[in-house]
């Protein structure tokens, strides 16, 4: 068979650094290449080159048999290729046919006019949303859709344009695991018809349930592309890193049933009943995960007991005492902290430097009145930023550079600075991983295990099971507001978690 | 991609260089410019006299204006509040009180309306370039009111003598617009409350997340935007001898002129006083030097708005941002 596209020795060459040196990659027909690969690594570069984003510096490109050595975003798209990037690029206000038809609407000719043939366009969009397994009404805006079923959209788009080869960067990182289950499903299917998929991912797991071929990048060198069938998952993160990572941060032997309760929660409700009167306690050391689908109230009700959205009543204890966290300022103020979901919108200030990042909690903690009295102290301001560059070992060779200009891992050392600066007892991670690659995941895992073993109180949000099994000593698992189940590290399996998030109301082991 | 972060060395020395020099820059090239075309005028001291003078109502503006904007807001309601505040400072001074009572709350009406503007705000939740849209007609209009739509002057001797003052050349306007510019660069550079404004504009659900109290820097923010336009107020008093019912009209597209040029981004928490007195300074020369060559009104406008978005196209393509 022959390949639909053939990437031969591509380097490419940005000013200062080389980003890829002689990559070679191919897509076989029906085929699901896996493209893997650290933050960094160049996976994203050199889809940029194949989708014409970038020109590549040197190499060649063979796209069913004609010879390019660099692709215009045209000659891209006329060869069959598209891009489902992790921002989707539907557009909201449109309905779905006219997403899918954008720019090349079907028309018929009414005498000497050509009016859009909505007739046409409808029937084609039921055809495509068919294959993608979306049941919608093509009229229905795609602002009212779930942000799956606005990527089922975006591949049926690409179906639309005709595209054998459908490269898919993240595509699972916003999805529930039975989401998973249903793009992956579209995945075979579009197999099935021959299309050539690239699947850019950092989840292991799915790789090795969807992927046929795998090819490793690091640091824009080309380690090796293997069978998957022939792989072990230890086998990829060894290629990705080059170093085997640990693959649990528990301490074996741990018993915290004694140790003393540094925190917890009672009987916390929300008015629009995303969290129904929730209770737990965390003890000394240990690491407390939350489990559950997405919308099932974990990371609300982790907003309400930091007060960045209200509740409707509970009490938050810390060290026994009740403490006021009617708003972040409070909570900040009683030692509580919140490491968001996203980074970007809610975590960090693009605007500043590292430094800015990290001190900007430690002056609010400090001030009297509202977070605003006082002068800046730019000796502290130092202090708190070698300290935690130093502590979290924050890659970076200044703390006066730019955070946007940090890796996502190392992002979430600034954002977690910021609170370890403020000497926040409680800290709350929502996602903690989201977007970070397989190495600087290790590295969070252990701060959090360190942090624990120092005595602040951890607690964490994952929509990834492998994650919460590795670190958390107990899981709890939540479904429609409530806690269904607790496991202790020990008896946890993906299996009961899974079984226990989407059991109907009433099964599962009460806490 | 790593490939962006590591642009040679110069190219950062440089873009630095241009984020904090760039405005003076071009007012020194103005400067010369105008050297060149009219040696015999310009080289006159009253010529720093009257530059000063021209651009301290427009800097003082511009000064509250770079806070709305940094925290990715406007403030179109400054010309309005310049006119309110300086008819009532007017009318307390024609009534008797004395000019530094009266002065004093023109400013504290500055400090109301920039309060009110704030509270609309928080309250409506609208983006600032609708509430301020708004007041800028309602407090016009309550300037017509109170004013009878005519002038007020007879302004007591000491204050159109003290503001009339010079000390080597340099204006008593300038003096006050220099004291208020110091003020803010202390407490945009020095103090918690600065910093969390720039938090604030650079994303306020950060600065949620991280115990900002969002609206109340809000509110502080116009508060501060109609202080700077109440002192505005009482020196375009002073300048002009007369408190106008339509005086400062139009104001708001200086002030906000002045903060662009001078590198506050719209989008929010970027920016400097420095600057912005920088972009009051090279829009004061502006205007000068086409009053010196001569250039009609009417042409006078057209530049000043190819200056506006000439400057702003060239620092974004300077500074690289996307």
């Amino acid at each position: 068979m022959q390949p639909l596209v053939i990437m031969k020795d591509v380097k490419k060459q940005f000013p200062g650094v080389t980003a890829l040196d002689g990559i070679s990659f191919d897509i076989m027909p029906g085929e699901v290449h896996v493209l893997l690969g650290e933050n960094g690594a160049g996976k994203s570069t050199l889809m940029k080159i194949l989708s014409g984003v970038h020109k590549p510096t040197d190499g060649q490109i063979i796209i069913g048999g004609s010879e390019f050595t660099a692709l215009t975003p045209k000659d891209s798209r006329s060869c069959g290729i598209s891009v489902i990037y992790q921002e989707l690029s539907v557009i909201n206000e449109l309905s779905i046919q006219e997403n899918l038809f954008v720019g090349n609407l079907p028309v018929k000719n009414i005498g000497p006019m050509k009016i859009v043939d909505y007739k046409k366009m409808r029937e084609a969009t039921q055809m495509l949303l068919g294959k993608v397994g979306l049941r919608k009404d093509p009229e229905t805006a795609v602002e009212e859709l779930s942000i799956s079923e606005k990527q089922q959209v975006e591949i049926a788009k690409a179906l639309a344009a005709d595209s054998r080869i459908l490269i898919m960067d993240e595509p699972t990182t916003s999805l529930t695991s039975s989401e998973v289950s249903h793009l992956f499903a579209v995945i075979r299917e579009l197999k099935k018809e021959g299309h050539g998929i690239v699947f850019i991912s950092h989840k292991l797991g799915e790789i090795m349930e969807i992927g046929d071929r795998v090819t490793v990048l690091k640091d824009g060198r080309y380690v090796g592309t293997k069978k998957i069938s022939d792989v072990t998952q230890d086998d990829l993160v060894t290629m990705m890193v080059g170093r085997q990572i640990s693959k649990n941060y528990q301490h074996p032997s741990a018993d915290y049933s004694d140790a003393p309760v540094i925190f917890e929660v009672r009987n916390l409700s929300r008015k629009d009943g995303k969290v129904k009167n929730v209770s737990f306690k965390l003890r000394r050391g240990e690491i407390l995960g939350f489990s559950g689908l997405v919308g099932s109230g974990r990371s609300e009700m982790m907003n309400s007991i930091f007060g960045a959205e209200p509740k409707a009543c509970g009490e938050i204890l810390i060290d026994g005492k009740e403490v006021r966290t009617s708003a972040p300022f409070y909570s900040i103020k009683s030692g509580l902290a919140m490491v968001t979901e996203n980074r970007r919108e809610t975590g960090f200030f693009h605007n500043f430097s590292i430094k800015k990042n990290i001190s900007v909690l430690p002056f609010i903690k400090q001030s009297s009145f509202a977070g605003i009295t006082g002068l800046v102290s730019d000796k502290n301001e130092d202090i708190w930023a070698d300290e935690q560059k130093k502590n979290l070992n924050i890659k970076c060779y200044s703390t006066e550079q730019g955070i946007t200009e940090l890796s996502g891992g190392n992002q979430q050392k600034v954002i977690l600075g910021k609170w370890l600066a403020a000497d926040s007892q409680i800290i709350i991670f929502d996602e903690p991983t989201k977007g970070i690659d397989v190495g600087s995941k290790g590295e969070i895992y252990a701060l959090m295990r360190r942090l624990a073993d120092e005595g602040k109180g951890i607690l964490v949000v994952s929509s990834e099971l492998p994650e919460l099994l590795a670190v958390c000593d107990t899981i709890a698992v939540f479904r429609e507001g409530e806690i269904v189940a607790v496991f202790p590290h020990k008896e946890a399996t993906e299996e009961k978690i899974i079984a226990a998030s989407t059991a109907e109301k009433g099964e599962g082991n009460r806490p | 991609m790593n490939a962006n972060n590591k642009i040679g060395n110069s190219t950062f020395a440089f873009k630095t260089a241009w984020q904090r020099y760039g405005t003076l820059g071009i007012l020194i090239l103005l400067l010369t410019i105008l050297a060149a075309l009219k040696p015999g005028y310009f080289f006159q001291p009253s010529t720093v006299t009257q530059i000063l003078s021209q651009s301290s109502v427009n800097i003082l503006i511009a000064l509250g204006e770079f806070f709305a904007i940094l925290i990715a807001g406007i403030d179109l309601s400054v010309g309005s509040v310049t006119a309110l505040s300086g008819m009532v400072t007017a009318k307390l001074m024609v009534a008797g009180i004395a000019p530094l009572p009266a002065v004093i709350l023109g400013i504290l009406l500055g400090a109301i309306l920039g309060f009110i503007n704030g509270i609309l705000v928080n309250g409506t939740g609208l983006h600032p370039f609708i509430i301020t849209l708004g007041t800028q007609a309602i407090f016009r209009g309550i300037t017509l009111i109170i004013s009878d739509s005519s002038a007020i002057f007879g302004f007591p001797a000491s204050f159109t003598t003290f503001m009339a003052k010079r000390f080597i050349y340099i204006p008593v306007s300038a003096f006050i617009a220099l004291v208020a510019a110091l003020v803010l660069a202390f407490l945009t550079n020095k103090t918690k409350l600065g910093r969390n404004i720039y938090a604030l504009g650079g994303n306020k659900e950060s600065a949620w997340y991280s115990g900002i109290n969002v609206k109340l820097h809000t509110l502080i923010v116009f508060i501060i935007s109609g202080i700077c336009a109440g002192i505005a107020g009482a020196v375009l008093l002073g300048r002009v001898g007369s408190a106008e019912p339509a005086a400062a009209t139009g104001f708001e597209t200086y002030a906000i002129a002045a903060a662009i040029i001078g590198g506050t981004s719209f989008f929010g928490g970027k920016g400097k006083i420095f600057g912005v007195v920088m972009g009051g300074l090279i829009i004061g020369v502006i205007n000068f030097g086409m009053n010196l060559l001569s250039v009609s009104s009417t042409l006078q406008q057209v530049v000043m708005g190819a200056l506006i978005i000439g400057s702003v196209t060239l620092d974004r393509f300077v500074a690289g941002n996307k």
